[in-house]
């Protein structure tokens, strides 16, 4: 039976050949250099970069640092007292409410939509599919800044297409501002983010799709099987590893949207009602030149990421590896 | 494969109407660069841009450093696809295929750094480019943007690798060739497919980055696109949208071209060496 | 083992490298405010007309034309032939994270321009070399105070005023004939025009006597002032807030009635369009900086001769308060050629340069330039308001309240038709949490 999937351990290798077969006569395998030597280059530009400032970030989050510190005042030790000032902001907890409601929002339909279109373009004939994939990356490449300032002009409440549409199929929505209300005005970030976002699923969901062979494909076709079940049984398996990475990925990016939602705050509404994490840790921090404060913001930001996609990463190691 | 009349129309109406959703805005977009600022925000949308102008090209190829931004962007961001999808290849190969010490912490180490925002980092990684002299450099920030890339890259390309199954690699090396060829000659034609998907996505992180690239280059010769699209904005004195439109389509020709040329094999698939059995 | 503790090596190694190399520039260098010489009057002396260097100056956005550019490296030329001056324009956006960045490094340009809000938390910092001795040969005590006041800090002179802008009316000369309406003269009559004008415009979509958006702060400061309110002021060492005070809850409620009654813009937006509702009909008076009527003229020439500019009248009929904005420009404390930027300072408070913002629409940095200032109206007007220009708080932390938005905020929900005084005092709050951080 063929299997071509990512079940790897269904055929054992030759013992010896591999490095990495598990033998559960012994607990010590030969070290082999070969795994080390190719995850080097990858450390090296990461850590190049990040190394430094990562260490950084730590020591600063414990530190009260400014503007003066940066041009050589020196900075005071305060402990954890930047955390216990952002844990004890209420406002704070207001605004990660109102990011994680909206995150998992984000987060569901860029993951459903994103499926759904990558099933699509499976479906579809050549030129369809190359339209569809040209408009979709026209969406996704559009700088963020930019897309969103003509999604603002869409629902703008004087010009915007919108109020000029709906009022000519009958509805009063002249001068209707999409942005005051905080509800409307989240709605609209909404669409802007998921607009962006699905494009990015959908193409990575395509190209993992398209390593299902035609074959196993048909095979599933001539046993009968309707689509949803041609679905859950063979397409599903082979882009689920993908697929819990991207939704990692997104709650990653949508817990901290920043651009679309200060550019919009910048159009209109009350920034205080309408700031999510992304924003709200750029005024604390970078308009107030609080770096230290915004170091212990960026670590509790990857505190909450990592609570919300430890159950993920759980299922995806369960899952396939020891 | 043979699918109905029906499944077929409802499928291709379906995408019709999603090419309406993802492109209007970049149709308005590409309007509104072909109208003169006055007329931009007035009543009545125009959907057509019948009397349009070839003003605001004009004034973004008369504007300084359009020629050098496009190059500098150009030079980042083909730097940071061809370095990030090169590393994080041989980082997916090693996590995918080989159980060493130190894999599970690798990995989650290198997902946890992707958690961190880059705001954060921005400042303490300024000053360790500068340590190196590699302000104002292409490669100062290349390794900014490959900080930043790699992560989901490696995570992604694994999951293609392992979808190719080891027997192919197998068969390769008891024809002769030693595993690190393996790689190179079976397993990294296969994951095309990946490579390309991230390879798009590396290319328009890099190619629309704007913070980083503001304050590492701050070099009027050395700016990239982004920032060079910020000089229509003219902070209190309003922005010349205009110009923000020719621009950033302008900005988002290239991405295209490279999406052109490399999205035929995403479709590559396995047409040959699937495992029969 | 020995692999997992190599790997272990590797990657501790690699952090420490990046760590070593990345601290040259470390907290414990200290910064030292004054130049390489030790801070006395050497360290702006003259130098050798011989001299060869290369002077970065970074200007922002298209505030100075390119012909007081191209004056400026021509004149310094004329002293040192050997020195290049290099005017880099950088945007404002984002200008604060490019100057924390670039300030602090050894690459930093020599001068810089910061805008008169965020110029004294750099100055607190210590990333300006200090002035104070050469203050005389910049200006001294003609420079405009509230542009001094913005370019000091702990009774120390780091920043020279640039170039300032008060706001002015600017207002379309053919509505106010057809409605019978003179240039008000006092602040009552101001209001009162813009509900004359409102009135006798309200068929035209969209038309605001006073076009009034509900985050354009500066504004409203004029009303604010003008009836005894403040911000706040700094009183033993604390900033006390009065934005909640009856002067101020009076002139903001002056505003509200603006904003109810003579204006349709909405609320929640700010008035850097504003030139261009102007050119389609929409507005009959506008407060703004004086070189809107150039920005209109120049959007809709067909507009050019309908307008007019006038200082806003307080309600004593003398000049109202006015908001003056504007930039300053320091010496980078880490620059190399500290003796050369002061000499390109003197240049740019010369008379010469000076009267070419006069010219261009903007206010000079010393009084006795203010009368050079002819041609538009709104030049003229402009310099009336300087006269009466008032400064938003002294303080390092002020760029923090205007990041957040608290007087924008604040501006919106006066517009909704919030309770004035309960806008005030939460505005008032957050403000002085903040300044007194």
């Amino acid at each position: 039976m063929t299997t071509v999937l990512s079940e790897e351990r269904t055929v054992p290798g030759p013992p010896s050949a591999s490095g990495g077969t598990p033998s559960p006569r012994r607990s010590w395998r030969p070290p082999h250099l070969l795994p080390y030597a190719l995850t080097v280059p990858a450390l090296v530009a990461i850590g190049a970069g990040l190394g430094y400032p990562l260490y950084r970030l730590g020591i600063m989050s414990t530190q009260d640092y400014g503007l003066r510190q940066q041009f050589g005042a020196p900075p005071e030790y305060i402990g954890f007292d930047n955390f216990t000032d952002i844990l004890g902001d209420t406002y704070f907890w207001e605004v990660l409410r109102r990011s994680l409601v909206f995150c998992l929002l984000a987060v569901a339909l860029t993951m459903v939509g994103g499926c759904g279109v990558a099933v699509l373009l499976g479906r579809l004939g050549r030129v369809m599919r190359t339209a569809l994939s040209v408009s979709l990356l026209l969406a996704w490449a559009t700088p963020a800044l930019t897309a969103t300032v003509v999604w603002q002009w869409i629902f703008d409440t004087r010009f915007g297409v919108v109020n000029w549409a709906l009022t000519k199929l009958g509805f009063d929505y002249e001068g209707h501002s999409w942005l005051a209300e905080p509800l409307s005005f989240f709605t609209v970030a909404l669409l802007i983010v998921v607009w962006m976002g699905i494009p990015f699923v959908a193409f990575t969901l395509y190209a993992a799709m398209t390593q299902i062979s035609g074959e196993v494909m048909e095979a599933a076709a001539i046993d009968g099987a309707g689509s949803w079940a041609r679905f859950r049984d063979v397409i599903w398996p082979a882009i689920k590893p993908i697929f819990v990475v991207l939704v990692a990925l997104s709650t990653m990016w949508d817990l901290r949207v920043f651009t679309q939602i200060f550019v919009l705050q910048e159009a209109g509404g009350i920034s205080t009602e309408t700031n999510l994490l992304g924003t709200w840790a750029y005024r604390e921090a970078v308009t107030g030149n609080h770096f230290g404060k915004g170091a212990a913001i960026a670590l509790v930001m990857v505190s909450i990421t990592l609570l919300l996609t430890v159950f993920h990463l759980r299922q995806m190691f369960r899952q396939e590896e020891i | 494969m043979r699918s109905s009349l029906g499944s077929r129309v409802f499928a291709n109406g379906l995408a019709l109407l999603l090419i309406a959703l993802s492109a209007f805005p970049v149709y308005w977009m590409l309007t509104t660069s072909f109208r003169l600022n006055a007329d931009i925000r007035s009543p009545g949308p125009e959907f057509l841009p019948l009397g349009g102008t070839l003003e605001n090209y004009r004034s973004v190829f008369d504007s300084d450093n359009f020629g050098t931004s496009f190059a500098n962007s150009l030079k980042v961001t083909g730097l940071t696809v061809v370095l990030a999808l090169f590393t994080a290849f041989l980082a997916a190969v090693a996590v995918s295929r080989f159980r060493f010490r130190g894999r599970v912490t690798f990995l989650v180490m290198i997902l946890v750094v992707q958690m961190v925002p880059a705001e954060a980092l921005m400042i303490s990684m300024v000053k360790v480019l500068e340590g190196w002299d590699l302000r104002n450099s292409i490669i100062g920030l290349t390794i900014a943007y490959l900080a930043f890339v790699m992560p989901f890259t490696i995570w992604t390309l694994r999951g293609f690798v392992n979808g190719v199954p080891r027997e192919l690699e197998e068969a390769a090396m008891v024809d002769g060739s030693s595993r690190l060829r393996a790689f190179f000659t079976v397993t990294l034609p296969l994951v095309a497919p990946g490579l390309v998907a991230t390879g798009i996505f590396a290319f328009i992180q890099a190619w629309n980055e704007y913070t980083f690239a503001l304050v590492i280059m701050n070099r009027p010769e050395k700016e990239t696109l982004p920032l060079w699209l910020q000089s229509f904005n003219f902070g209190a004195r309003g922005t010349d949208w205009g110009g923000v439109m020719a621009g950033s389509t302008l900005i988002t020709i290239p991405v295209i071209v490279f999406f052109l040329l490399v999205h035929r094999r995403i479709a590559a698939g396995l047409t040959a060496g699937a495992v029969k059995g | 083992m020995r692999f997992k503790k190599l790997a272990a090596v590797g990657i501790v190694g690699t952090l420490f490298l990046t760590a070593a190399c990345g601290s040259d520039d470390d907290d414990e260098s200290g910064g030292d405010e004054g130049s390489e010489d030790s801070g006395n009057d050497s360290a702006f002396a003259a130098p050798d007309p011989d001299t060869e260097a290369t002077l970065r100056v970074w200007l922002n956005g298209p505030d100075t034309p390119q012909t007081m550019r191209d004056y400026a490296i021509e004149t310094f030329k004329e002293t040192y032939p050997n020195v290049t001056v290099e005017i880099e324009e950088q945007e404002w956006d984002g200008i604060v994270p490019l100057l924390t960045t670039a300030l602090n490094s050894a690459d930093t340009p020599d001068i810089v321009e910061m805008g008169n809000t965020q110029a004294q938390g750099f100055e607190a910092a210590g990333a300006l070399v200090d002035l104070t001795e050469v203050e005389g040969d910049l200006g001294g005590d003609d420079l405009l105070d509230s542009l001094k006041e913005a370019g000091s800090y702990d009774d120390k002179f780091y920043g020279l005023p640039l170039y300032a802008g008060a706001r002015v009316v600017t207002y379309r000369t053919d509505l106010f004939a057809a409605s019978g309406i003179e240039v008000p003269t006092d602040l009552e009559g101001f209001v009162e025009a813009g509900k004359t004008l409102q009135a006798d415009n309200a068929g035209t979509p969209n038309f605001s006597g006073i076009y009034f958006p509900g985050r354009n702060w500066q504004a409203m400061l004029s009303f604010l002032w003008d009836a005894g309110g403040d911000i706040a002021v700094r009183e033993d060492g604390e900033w006390v807030g009065q934005l909640a005070d009856d002067g101020s809850v009076d002139g903001l409620t002056t505003v509200q009635d603006i904003m109810e009654n003579a204006n349709q813009a909405p609320a929640d937006s700010d008035d850097r369009n504003d030139y261009i509702e102007f050119c389609a009909n929409e507005i009959g008076m506008l407060m703004g900086p004086g070189w809107k009527s150039g920005q209109i003229a120049e959007e809709c020439p067909e507009m050019e001769d309908k307008l007019g500019v006038f200082a806003l009248p307080g309600s004593d009929g003398a000049v109202a308060p006015s908001f003056l904005g504007g930039s300053v420009v320091g010496i980078s404390a880490k620059s190399q050629n500290t003796a050369l930027a002061y000499e390109f300072l003197k240049l740019i408070s010369s008379e010469g340069f000076q009267t070419q913002y006069a010219e261009a629409g903007l206010i000079p940095n010393q009084k006795a330039f203010l009368d050079k200032v002819t041609g538009s109206p709104g030049a003229v007007a402009q310099a009336e308001a300087a006269e009466n220009s008032r400064f938003t708080p002294s303080s390092e932390f002020w760029a923090e309240v205007e990041g957040g938005d608290i007087l924008q905020d604040m501006g919106t929900a006066i517009g909704n038709g919030d309770d004035v005084a309960d806008a005030a005092s939460t505005a008032n709050d957050a403000i002085v949490e903040i300044l007194n951080q």
